[in-house]
């Protein structure tokens, strides 16, 4: 459920959420029907992110990270359980795999734009500023089939940036880009902390996540392991894997 | 309901539809003007093949078959490019909310671009003709708005099967190929005796395609029947295909 009522301090709140999934499909009706465990990816979740804050999110693979994510952003529902979050939100999550290669980058930010909701003058009015942040004025005609992969996250990244969301989900991409490119991103990151944005980051970078997160929390089995001070989250899990390992 | 939630999503349901068509062309030297070649040439070899080498005792044959032409080559686009809708799209389902149910409006309003791109041909050949339609045909507009509806129904649980099982594109293709011999597009319904032209005439189809001909050409009002019949289905099939593409659409996201 998306507010835009700002009578909350929170940003985002998952309250008991719980998300199940089939381990495997059944291929044809010729393959051995069998039986289709379910496993439950996030058993129960709680947790709230205030505004302002920067919000870590560390834990295995295949641990429910990029699910809860995609859950916050209302593509996944969950079985059970309440997600709100309140104020306008770009989720960062693939970059650049929803553009269309036969379009130019400026369609394609227009097109990107309008399906995070923004009407076709307001994404217009942000196109220069998006194609300058991206720094590929020279290619902005230019079909995205012809970008390399860097580029077109590039452009994913500056569009989701210049929109200047109140809520921004994302998914490891502190990566993107050279490394000009990435000092500004981060310059971007610090500024939108500043202004009181709301960033919700999923990553294994846990460097990152000690020197830029306000809080953190650890996923292991479906369940929140660890919470709290970036730097006690990060030892936690650094611990659970020592511990795995002998 | 639908239509107003059409109307709140006209901007993103233009852009997936103006790019669809973009894309159909890009990369092509003519590039829009295949828009207009493509269907010309297409119609103009039917025409000569079946006004020519077929010779059929139908008034106005080579309108008859135009139109036939016309109107199912908007159905099999619009159903099949519905089809299709959400699992090209994948790359964006994925990575931001927006209403799922844009992907197979937008995919049958290309289609009623298309469609009328090809009415326009259509009426080129009318005038080439000299034939002087009925006052009639003002209804054709009506019927294909009730035509709109049943292929947007079923547009909206095709792209939800097709998610699911891609079975369904193999069995669709097979049912569109059947559908286009059993319903009166190259021949007249009159041609099958009684009892065999009533049980053809349960496809809504064949109802759609014989109140067409019947008011472009031949000013011949639809029967309160026919309307009555190809109403309840069309309005009928938009209903379930949307109440069933609401309960799925979360569901289906997650086997993308």
């Amino acid at each position: 459920m998306r507010n835009y009522s700002n009578h909350s301090e929170n940003a985002v709140e998952v309250d008991s959420v719980s998300k199940r999934f089939h381990t495997k499909d059944r291929d044809s009706i010729f393959s051995r029907p069998g039986n289709n465990p379910e496993i439950t990816i996030l058993d129960n979740v709680s947790f709230s992110v205030k505004k302002g804050e920067m919000f870590g999110v560390i834990g295995r693979n295949g641990i429910g990270k990029t699910t809860l994510l995609r859950m916050i952003a209302g593509i996944y529902k969950p079985d059970s359980g309440q997600i709100n979050t309140y104020g306008s939100m770009v989720p960062l999550l693939s970059l650049g795999t929803g553009f269309n290669p036969e379009l130019s980058a400026r369609d394609n930010v227009i097109f990107y734009g309008k399906i995070l909701g923004f009407s076709h003058k307001e994404i217009t009015g942000m196109l220069g500023e998006i194609i300058e942040f991206a720094e590929l004025e020279k290619f902005k005609d230019t079909k995205l089939k012809k970008f390399s992969t860097g580029m077109a996250m590039r452009l994913a990244f500056a569009t989701a940036i210049q929109i200047n969301p109140d809520i921004i989900l994302i998914d490891e991409i502190l990566t993107v880009g050279d490394q000009l490119f990435q000092k500004k991103s981060y310059d971007t990151f610090m500024k939108f902390k500043e202004a009181k944005k709301t960033i919700v980051f999923v990553t294994h970078d846990l460097n990152s996540v000690n020197s830029l997160c306000d809080k953190a929390i650890l996923l292991e089995g479906g369940k929140i392991a660890s919470d709290g001070q970036p730097s006690k989250v990060v030892n936690d899990y650094l611990g659970m894997l020592d511990a795995e390992k002998t | 309901m639908i239509a107003s939630h059409i109307w709140e999503n006209r901007s993103l349901i233009r852009t997936f539809a103006i790019n669809d068509l973009v894309i159909r062309y890009k990369g092509s030297l003519l590039g829009a003007l295949w828009s207009f070649l493509e269907p010309i040439l297409m119609l103009g070899i039917l025409y000569l093949i079946f006004s020519h080498v077929f010779k059929s005792d139908i008034e106005n044959y080579p309108l008859y078959l135009l139109l036939g032409i016309i109107m199912w080559n908007f159905f099999t686009r619009s159903t099949s490019m519905g089809l299709g809708s959400i699992l090209a799209r994948t790359g964006i389902v994925n990575q931001a909310y927006f209403p799922r149910d844009v992907l197979p409006i937008s995919a049958c309003v290309t289609a009623c671009i298309m469609l009328g791109v090809e009415f326009v041909i259509f009426f080129g050949f009318v005038i080439g003709f000299q034939f002087v339609p009925s006052y009639t045909i003002l209804i054709l507009p009506a019927l294909v708005a009730l035509l709109f509806c049943m292929t947007l129904g079923m547009s909206f649980i095709l792209s939800i099967a097709y998610v699911k099982f891609r079975d369904v594109q193999n069995v669709w293709a097979i049912v569109t190929y059947a559908g286009f011999f059993l319903s009166p597009v190259i021949y007249d319904i009159s041609i099958f005796p009684d009892n065999i032209s009533q049980i053809l005439l349960l496809n809504p189809m064949a109802q759609f395609l014989d109140m067409a001909h019947g008011v472009a050409l031949y000013g011949q009002l639809p029967s309160v029947f026919a309307l009555a019949y190809t109403g309840i289905i069309s309005i009928g099939v938009l209903i379930v295909g949307y109440i069933i593409f609401k309960h799925y659409e979360f569901k289906i996201v997650e086997e993308l």
